[in-house]
């Protein structure tokens, strides 16, 4: 059964104009991962439960396994492949390298992405609004301490 | 010495954390797959059954289906251990748990492979199924294996000392009964493997998301029928083990089995219900604890009878059971011990190891009874700990080697840190405090498979960039490994961190390594990384000493410079190793190991190689917990922990590690548990397996003492286990304090919580009707 | 990743296309997705067309109404949080929002979608296969309820958070649908049956809520076993005034524990009294008598029970006491 050609998608990937086609019924996390390649947005679980696929849309964390490709015509999304600067890690990144927020590595992009959300909204969150932004993003290694620590410092670095 | 060192001993971020924080570490299900078949699993429905038929035809007639492979395919057997491999890749013959793999599909894509599973048809005979210990114990219940009749996988009795004297000897003797329920690891990547054959050649190439790539390699040769050079294992970076990856699993050998059939490349991915199937957690466990004190809070004996629930196969159950008896042994002073253990075989997924392997439940038990009976006698929980300290070194009955002992400083800085004697009793209602002690191995010092090997290799190499490579077998899946066999390396050499790359975990080009379990890695690859490493420096100062023509005594290498000690004349480390490689004729290699001697090797009762170690970590822990009454909500509050890792070569990994083990018996103490409806998962996704989010977790406040270990490499130990197993009593003790009710069960749930506050209620509420009554 | 099974999708701008795109056959409306891809994705239901009801003009924001507010269905539940009109007034409803799964959530999901979340139950939100060994359920292609396997219902629980606050404040729904638009009581939009909770009649949706004005003072709570993440096991909405040290006026409303949600009945024998000690244990009382939890959850049902009751006596003790 030959499948009707699929549509093109247009959007604003981590600052770059992206077309891609995705059927309606595509998932975001698919089309990052399979069809453009970024395999930098995890799955780690069967839908909805851990936040390893968080990215952004319009600035704000969504999770790309709940998200078909076709919502994001014409809107921005921004994964962890986005978040450096000419090859040099973003303040998040860096925090979360040196402070140790990432051991496995797995929940990290999600992580980061989460809290770069909160950071765009609020420049300088106390553990509370970081906890809070970080809810659900599941991490089997750290205990969420270091995780703390390295928004806590990407905060403080500006 | 310790002010000389400039790498070991620094806290050091990962050397492969940039990876991981730019989303470009590249994990199983992230490996380019354009031309990979997509592999698919069928999974038993029911818990136990005779496999009548598996009809495959309608599968294998499908359009862009590619293989179809059942256990027909397959008929040897594999598992962890040589006297127990009783799981094959696919099931045959039977089927022994809801889930257990069937049949296997590779397809050209998703969909076809989806639909595939759908037109195989099992014919499956029922058996009767057990799905408790007790069930699977009863006098007429059918082995699940026709090999233990009964269904005891293994039984353990163990005596040492007199416990009869030594309870006699007590003046107070106590005995308890303590459940803990089967935990998962719940890894964040879900299994996955990788596998491209190729027919021409008949070579196996399979990247895994495993701690043991040697085993795997080894069950590969076996279950295929493979020559072992045939095969390639390359272990990619892995996101999470815990324990859930150290023996070869299932998924591993159907991806391979899936790519020969095809003759192509098959990805494996697995979801998160089937990555909860395959399972391999901590069994649930019961724990019949009897101990005997003296008045002062020494121990005179101990008594313990444990059942574990293991699941359909072997796996490490055998190691498991007897670790429970082992680890009773090394924290304390016992002068007795009767330990009688049951590992028994039920229709439910397969446990293993897991995180604090064997010692997490009967310590549980332990702590929680040991306060029970110091508040019996009057004693605080840090005094009856105190009461009963080893005196290293020592060596226990049970045969096991103290040789560093740090427990009596966790204790302090616990006691002081947590203001423990200013602050408990005075935290207002619903508010208490607990602490408990543990401890772990830092590597079994006996290896599963004695071949007279030595038990760690490290490979460095220089070559005419001056650039190090550190070739290891040791699997990093985020414990930092990698960073720690890198900065040994560095410090021993002399060298910056950045000076050292590291290529691990792919045996065609690193040595074999047995694996990352029982904390080994850093004790004996770190230390075998030490012995390449001092190699190589001498080769160095050896070249450099003949290019300024003075003795080699005469040389000091330090920060990548070899100095001559008198006049001061220097050779850059370039300079050095341009004279090494012309020296030594090209490239120098040179290899390192590390054997445990047998000294270290247990005690030479049977089973007695389990639990032995070159050297224990020890940990102290006290929790904190505010207790919600009403809807049964327990939020822990903080934690101190201390632990005596011998030496912290990466302080900031040693940290998280602690972290990491405190959290996660925090999970096993709040809320995690499987469950099972008739065998069926009830448990298999991270909405009902409930791993703590971020809103649940408190600070965890870390101390790191150092006993320097005489044979740890720079005097280290693990780090990365021994935190675990004092949670859960800790956390069981604060609620005593908070509320004055002494739970024997985990996890502790809400509903538990709720049930145990109204029976108290019903109780007193007897009693008192009782009272009026006379 | 598994893909889902294809469907196409419209996105209507007018409530008018909404409906027609509604009315063709094997059409579902979604919003953020948060429940209904979950379910897709575990191969619960397999729609031809999903109808993206975001996109509908009448379905957004939130309007002052007559001193009370009108809050469409298209309104995210971060959106709703937000508000400062609803946490000013209605904080029970801000508070319920707030305490709906975690952020990403929150951004994606609607009131409308929370408001018309499907029924959930320990034995249906499963995998197909999952749901295939145990031979499947009354709710979803089989004839037994796992749950109550001699009965002939679906006892599948009901786990919005939004409706108890907005039971608790008296609110309305607005219905549009082929046959025109109606307005009735939120509490007319549920019936107590797991397998169909909706009384909406087919091409019907949840255009909008309204909250009437000068609510009472209202708090929200529930129990869970994480702080985050987790479907209420228990949620509990009370609304109180206070009167001369008296209950003047009373209402409890709850989710989670049955097949829909509900407001407690016979509160009336609770007003007009000091509201003591003895007063809560009747307030208990009465909970833990109307609700119904089964074993959908694997936390225990009896838990469910405890925990609404002394939520609701906790919160009644809390706004009491600030009055």
């Amino acid at each position: 059964m030959p499948m009707p050609p699929e549509p093109m998608r247009h959007f604003q990937l981590n600052g770059r104009d992206c077309a891609v086609p995705a059927a309606d019924h595509a998932l975001l996390l698919e089309t990052l991962r399979e069809t453009l390649g970024l395999t930098g947005t995890k799955q780690g679980c069967d839908g909805g439960e851990c936040g390893a696929c968080t990215v952004l849309i319009d600035g704000v964390a969504r999770l790309a396994c709940l998200t078909r490709t076709g919502e994001c015509e014409g809107r921005t999304v921004e994964t962890i492949e986005g978040q450096g600067v000419a090859g040099r890690l973003g303040r998040l990144q860096r925090a979360f390298h040196e402070k140790l927020g990432a051991q496995c590595g797995y929940c990290t992009p999600g992580m980061i992405m989460a809290a770069e959300g909160l950071l765009r909204r609020n420049r300088s969150p106390d553990e509370a609004a970081i906890r809070a932004a970080l809810a659900g993003n599941l991490c089997r290694c750290t205990g969420y301490v270091k995780i703390i620590e390295a928004v806590l410092a990407a905060a403080a670095d500006g | 010495m310790r002010n000389e060192r400039t790498v070991v001993g620094r806290p050091t971020p990962l050397i492969d954390g940039i990876e991981k924080v730019r989303g470009e570490a590249r994990y199983t299900e992230d490996l380019p797959a354009a031309n990979a078949l997509v592999g698919r699993i069928l999974r038993s429905p029911v818990a136990h059954g005779r496999i009548v038929a598996v009809h495959t035809g309608r599968a294998r007639a499908l359009a862009g289906v590619r293989a179809v492979v059942t256990g027909e395919d397959c008929p040897h057997g594999y598992g962890v251990l040589p006297i127990a491999m009783n799981e094959f890749p696919l099931a045959r013959g039977r089927v022994r748990y809801r889930g257990e793999p069937v049949a296997a599909v590779a397809a050209q894509d998703a969909a076809t492979a989806a639909a595939a599973l759908e037109l195989i048809e099992l014919e499956i005979e029922e058996l009767p199924a057990y799905f408790t210990a007790e069930a699977a114990r009863a006098a007429d219940a059918v082995a699940l294996h026709d090999d233990r009749p009964g269904n005891i996988e293994r039984e353990v009795h163990h005596e040492f000392g007199d416990p009869a004297a030594g309870f006699a000897a007590a003046d107070l003797v106590r005995e308890g009964v303590y459940r803990c329920a089967e935990v998962a690891h719940g890894q964040m990547e879900r299994n996955a493997a990788h596998a491209a054959f190729d027919p021409e050649r008949t070579q196996l190439t399979l990247w895994s998301t495993t701690q043991v790539p040697y085993y795997v390699h080894m069950m590969l040769a076996r279950t295929l029928g493979l020559e072992a050079s045939r095969i390639r294992v390359i272990k990619p970076f892995v996101g999470g083990g815990f324990g859930a990856r150290v023996e070869v699993l299932n998924f591993e050998l159907i991806a391979a089995l899936l790519a020969r059939a095809a003759g192509g490349t098959v990805r494996l991915a697995l979801s998160r219900e089937e990555s909860f199937l395959t399972h391999r957690g901590r069994p649930q466990t019961e724990v019949r604890l009897r101990l005997g004190m003296a008045r002062d809070g020494r121990l005179t004996a101990c008594a313990a009878e444990v059942v574990q629930r293991g699941g359909a196969f072997a796996g490490y159950g055998v190691v498991t059971i007897l670790y429970a008896g082992a680890l009773l042994q090394g924290l304390y002073a016992l002068p007795a011990l009767r330990y009688d253990g049951w590992r028994v075989y039920a229709n439910l997924p397969p446990c293993g190891a897991m995180r604090g392997h064997g010692t997490v439940d009967v310590r549980f038990a332990f702590e929680s009874l040991l306060d029970t009976m110091a508040a019996e006698l009057g004693l605080d929980p840090f005094a009856v700990r105190r009461a009963n300290l080893l005196a290293a070194p020592t060596q226990t009955m049970n045969g096991l080697r103290v040789e560093s002992y740090g427990l009596a400083e966790c204790l302090e800085r616990v006691e002081r840190a947590s203001g423990w004697r200013e602050r408990r009793g005075r935290l207002g209602p619903g508010r208490g405090l607990g602490m408990a002690c543990s401890h772990y191995v830092s590597g079994a010092a006996k290896p599963i498979h004695w071949t007279g090997e030595p038990h760690a290799v490290v490979h460095l190499r220089l070559d005419f960039d001056g650039g190090i490579t550190l070739l290891t077998g040791a699997a990093d899946i985020g414990q930092g490994s990698s960073t720690v066999l890198a900065q040994a390396a560095a410090e021993v050499l002399g060298v910056h961190l950045d000076r050292i790359r590291v290529i691990a975990a792919d045996s065609a080009l690193t040595p074999k390594d047995n694996g990352s379990y029982s904390s080994r890695v850093t004790f004996m690859v770190g230390n075998a990384s030490i012995d390449a490493a001092r190699q190589l420096r001498a080769k160095l100062v050896a070249a450099a000493a003949a290019r300024l023509g003075v003795a080699e005594t005469e040389i000091e290498a330090e920060a990548e410079q070899f100095r001559h000690v008198n006049d001061g004349r220097t050779l850059s480390f370039a300079e050095a190793a341009q004279a090494a490689l012309a020296r030594e004729a090209g490239a120098l290699t040179v290899k390192g190991s590390f054997t445990c001697p047998v000294e270290f090797q247990g005690g030479g009762h049977r089973g007695g190689a389990v639990g032995a170690t070159m050297g224990f970590s020890y940990a102290a822990q006290v929790v904190e917990v505010a207790v919600d009454e009403a809807t049964g909500a327990v939020a822990v509050e903080q934690v101190w922990v201390a632990q005596d890792c011998g030496f912290a070569i990466n302080p900031l990994a040693v940290e998280g590690q602690i972290q990491g083990a405190v959290w996660m018996g925090m999970g096993q103490a709040l809320g995690e548990e499987t469950r099972y409806d008739e065998g069926l998962a009830m448990h298999a996704s991270f909405l009902d397996y409930r791993v703590p989010t971020i809103m649940d977790s408190p600070p965890v406040a870390v101390q790191i003492v150092e006993s320097i270990d005489p044979n740890g490499p720079f005097g280290a130990k693990e780090a990365s286990e021994g935190a675990l197993a004092s949670f859960p009593p800790a956390f069981a003790a604060a609620i005593a304090d908070a509320i004055g009710l002494r739970l024997d069960e985990l996890p502790v749930t809400p509903d538990r919580l709720t049930e145990a506050l109204a029976q108290r209620k019903r109780a007193e509420r007897l009693a008192r009707s009782r009272e009026r009554a006379a | 990743m598994e893909p889902l099974a294809p469907f196409s999708v419209v996105a209507p701008t007018s409530l008018a296309a909404a409906l027609a795109a509604l009315a063709e056959p094997e059409a579902r409306l979604v919003a953020g997705g948060t429940d209904l891809m979950v379910n897709l994705r575990h191969g619960i239901g397999a729609p031809r067309t999903l109808v993206d009801a975001r996109g509908v003009a009448e379905l957004r924001g939130i309007a002052a109404q007559g001193g009370g507010l009108a809050i469409g269905a298209a309104v995210t539940l971060a959106e709703l949080a937000e508000d400062a009109r609803v946490g000013g007034r209605w904080p029970a409803l801000a508070e319920a929002a707030r305490l709906v799964a975690a952020p990403a959530h929150r951004a994606a999901a609607t009131v409308g979608g929370n408001l018309c979340l499907d029924t959930r139950c320990t034995f249906y939100n499963r995998s197909a296969w999952w749901r295939a060994a145990n031979g499947f359920c009354l709710k979803h292609r089989g004839s037994v309820c796992h749950v109550a396997p001699t009965g002939n219902r679906c006892h599948a629980a009901f786990s919005g958070d939004l409706a108890a606050p907005l039971l608790a404040y008296g609110a309305t729904v607005e219905i549009a649908g082929p046959a025109g638009a109606r307005r009735q009581p939120l509490g007319a939009l549920y019936r107590e049956d797991g397998a169909a909770h909706l009384t909406l009649a087919a091409g019907e949706i949840v255009t909008s809520v309204q909250l009437p004005p000068q609510p009472l003072p209202a708090r929200y709570a529930k129990a869970r076993a994480r702080q985050a993440i987790d479907f209420p096991l228990a949620g509990v909405a009370v609304a109180l005034g206070m009167a001369a040290g008296k209950v003047a006026a009373l209402r409890v409303a709850l989710t989670g524990t049955n097949a829909s949600p509900f407001l407690l009945a016979g509160v009336e024998a609770l007003t007009g009294a000091v509201p003591d000690a003895a007063w809560r244990e009747q307030l208990g009382k009465l909970v833990q008598k109307q609700v119904t939890p089964m074993r959908t959850t694997l936390l225990a049902a009896q838990y469910r029970r405890r925990a609404a009751a002394a939520l609701a006596m906790r919160l009644a003790a809390g706004l009491a006491g600030e009055a």
